[in-house]
């Protein structure tokens, strides 16, 4: 599991360095983002929502597409879109794929539906997130960082440990330096909103 | 969830050994399955425990116990329950990019024989 963030970086990278992206406050969860750090986002999730976007199946069972159920489906061949929609057990590969003919289909459209809401968000002027908000924007910015670590081959902390050295912007010299450096913002980021949306949770 | 046949009428019955059926009858009323969150690199601690005690209504120790547990044991069993509980939370978790998997529970035991480290938790 990735820890908090230290040290907290927008795109913007030196000087940035107390700034948080979402507090918490009167008016509920707040966001700010610089254009450039929203179309970066914008980007991201289309991407992601792409990916999880099933293909059209020709002569297929309406009534078995309106409950959900999917006998075509198969197990995912990328990895990233693998890490989105895993196995439901770790050594019965039928009994997974039974499940996953029942539930894959409705999982997706959960996932795109809060990528969606998140991309939504992005068009306003302020960002001032509901508590469903909120939770729409913290599933939508982690798997965006499922997808980006499985392209980064994150695969343990040590993994992990080296991307997140990448924090400065003139070190983007390649695609994979570029795309350490968007990861790290997206988990800034998520890290950001998780702290106020812990805040948020009644406390017994 | 319709999957689960943990109880009903079992078509493969006639495979089985008498001894195993037996065992699964006596088995079957003391909810017998396992929600696991496996460890990942990825996500992040605190988006860890918010999960656990925004939807299972955790507190925020418990939480955090199980979120430590997932983070230095590769993995922790988060909830017991039927099989079809357990799958729905499954479900749940992968909504939230959570690393879930169901399993039978071991006796009691909490089948942790598996998780013998994070290094075995890699996705493969």
């Amino acid at each position: 599991m990735a820890a908090r963030v230290v040290p907290a970086t927008g795109l913007a990278g030196e000087g940035a360095s107390v700034a948080k992206a979402f507090r918490n406050g009167l008016k509920g969860i707040t966001g700010h983002l610089e254009p450039a750090e929203r179309e970066l986002l914008r980007g991201l999730l289309d991407d992601v929502i792409s990916m999880l976007e099933p293909a059209e199946q020709a002569n297929e069972d309406p009534l078995a597409a309106l409950i959900g159920l999917d006998l075509n489906v198969t197990e995912p061949g990328d990895r990233a879109l693998k890490r989105l929609l895993p196995n439901v057990m770790k050594d019965d590969g039928d009994a997974s794929l039974e499940f996953r003919q029942l539930t894959e289909r409705s999982l997706r459209e959960t996932k795109i539906g809060a990528l969606r809401a998140a991309a939504l968000d992005l068009d306003r002027d302020e960002l001032v997130l509901t508590e469903a908000g909120a939770g729409h924007w913290s599933m939508a910015l982690n798997d965006v960082r499922l997808v980006l670590a499985e392209r980064l081959d994150i695969q343990d902390e040590e993994d992990a440990n080296h991307v997140h050295q990448m924090q400065d912007w003139s070190q983007a010299e390649d695609v994979e330096s570029y795309l350490a450096l968007v990861y790290n913002f997206t988990t800034w980021l998520q890290e950001s909103l998780m702290q106020a949306m812990l805040e948020t949770l009644e406390r017994p | 969830m319709t999957l689960s046949v943990a109880l009903g009428p079992d078509t493969q019955e006639s495979t089985r050994t008498g001894t195993e059926t037996t065992t699964d009858v006596l088995n079957a009323p003391d909810v017998p399955w396992n929600l696991v969150i496996w460890n990942d690199p990825v996500n992040l601690m605190s988006y860890v425990s918010y999960v656990f005690q925004s939807y299972f209504g955790y507190s925020e120790s418990k939480a955090n116990k199980h979120m430590l547990e997932v983070h230095k044991k590769g993995r922790s069993i988060i909830a017991h329950g039927s099989r079809e509980q357990v799958e729905r939370h499954a479900v749940a978790m992968h909504g939230f990019g959570l690393w879930a998997t169901v399993e039978k529970s071991d006796g009691g035991k909490g089948g942790s024989g598996d998780g013998t480290g994070r290094g075995r938790g890699k996705r493969g």
